[in-house]
Parts: C-alpha cells; sequence; structure tokens
C-alpha cells in the first residue's frame, strides 16, 4: 500500500526508503528534490512551500493508485514550510519487481507531482522574492 | 450568485484567504476567473494562469454545477517538487 505525506516535518530518506523494501521487488528507484543554492545568476537563500492540503493528498493518492494498480509500492513525502539550502524538498519512490518499471514510474512519478499537486514554493534569493520555477 | 474562492500561494500572499466574487448561475472557471480577474486587476496574467478546482479536483471546461455549499478554490501554476 502507497505511503503519501506531506507535512512541515524533516523527510527521513532512510525510513521512506525502508518502506520500500519487500521481497517481491527486485528493483528499488528513489529521487530525492533538495533546494539547491545556484540557479543560473541567481543565489538562493531558503524556500518557503506551501499546500492546498487535501486536495494534494487526492491528488498524490491519484497518482500513487494506478501506479500501485500494476504491483508495484510507491512513497512519495513532500516537506512544507521553511527549507534551507541542502533540505529534502520532495521524495519519490518506487519499488517494482524490474528495475525498468522502477525508473520509468518514479520519473513519472516526480514530472506528475510538479505539474498537477498543488503546492507552491516561495523562493527567498539574494536579490528577490520569487514565487514558483 | 455569491462564490467564496479560496485563494492560494502569491494571490493569498495580495489577496488574503478568500475572496467573494459573484457569477452567473452555473458558471464556467472562465467565468470565476474573470470575476476575480475584474475584482484585482493588478493580478489579471496570473488570474488567467490560474485553475479552478472545485472540491478539491481540477475543472474541466463547460458550465460548472456549483453552489454556495460546494469548495471552489483558485489554484495558481504549481511549483513543488
Amino acid at each position: 500500500m502507497y505511503y503519501l505525506n506531506i507535512s512541515d516535518s524533516p523527510i527521513d530518506v532512510d525510513a521512506l526508503y525502508q518502506k520500500l523494501k519487500d521481497p517481491q521487488y527486485g528493483g528499488i528507484v528513489t529521487f530525492v528534490g533538495t533546494v539547491r543554492q545556484w540557479t543560473g545568476d541567481i543565489e538562493t537563500r531558503f524556500i518557503d512551500y506551501s499546500a492546498y492540503h487535501p486536495m494534494a493528498e487526492k491528488q498524490l493518492e491519484k497518482l500513487a493508485a494506478p501506479i500501485e494498480a500494476k504491483g508495484a509500492r510507491v512513497v512519495i513525502a513532500h516537506r512544507t514550510g521553511h527549507l534551507d539550502l541542502t533540505d529534502e524538498a520532495v521524495f519519490v519512490g518506487v519499488a517494482a519487481a524490474h528495475r525498468g518499471d522502477a525508473f520509468r514510474w518514479c520519473e513519472y512519478l516526480i514530472d506528475t507531482l510538479k505539474k498537477e499537486v498543488p503546492i507552491w514554493k516561495k523562493e527567498t534569493d539574494t536579490d528577490a522574492v520569487r514565487w514558483g520555477d | 450568485m455569491q462564490l467564496h474562492v479560496k485563494l492560494f500561494a502569491m494571490l493569498q500572499e495580495q489577496l488574503g484567504d478568500v475572496i467573494v466574487v459573484s457569477v452567473p448561475e452555473q458558471p464556467t472557471a472562465d467565468q470565476i476567473k474573470q470575476a476575480i480577474a475584474d475584482a484585482s486587476p493588478n493580478l489579471r496574467q496570473v488570474i488567467g494562469t490560474a485553475r479552478i478546482a472545485v472540491n478539491q479536483e481540477f475543472t474541466a471546461s463547460g458550465p460548472l454545477d456549483v453552489g454556495t455549499d460546494d469548495e471552489i478554490a483558485l489554484i495558481p501554476p504549481v511549483s513543488g517538487g
């Protein structure tokens, strides 16, 4: 069964990884998104993430359920609140029988999360405050 | 009909948690967005790129069967991850 979480608590990568381990799976792919300092010439100091919580959680369920129905396991955590450089903002993990599906579905999940899940970042850079990418 | 529309991100920062707008019965998402943009013309561009959600689901095009009990939200372009 999938595990989905959106909260202000720090992302515990090791604990989330453990949720993906199971004898039926032979491939685990994880993606961790972290707060980056430089985007071209723009220097980021910190990021605040906010979410439309109940809808964001429903959207994650919609992403995870069809992949779980194919026999894989999905673990997604997104942090909200104040994040400093190098902090983990998002964890996406897929465990599948074989690596091909695990790679493909992990990429699909993070790409779709970035488009369809109502979470926003407010980036405080050295020169300005910016919403979004 | 008056609708209470939840706001998020930069729109929430500028306009507050909720905006109340008057729209026709069974409005389209574009009509709701238009009403919000008319009330806050300096944010017209970002409102134009936002989507409407009803009861925590993104809406399709066409008239929306919404009433005052429904949870309406204006979702600006998301940027999680």
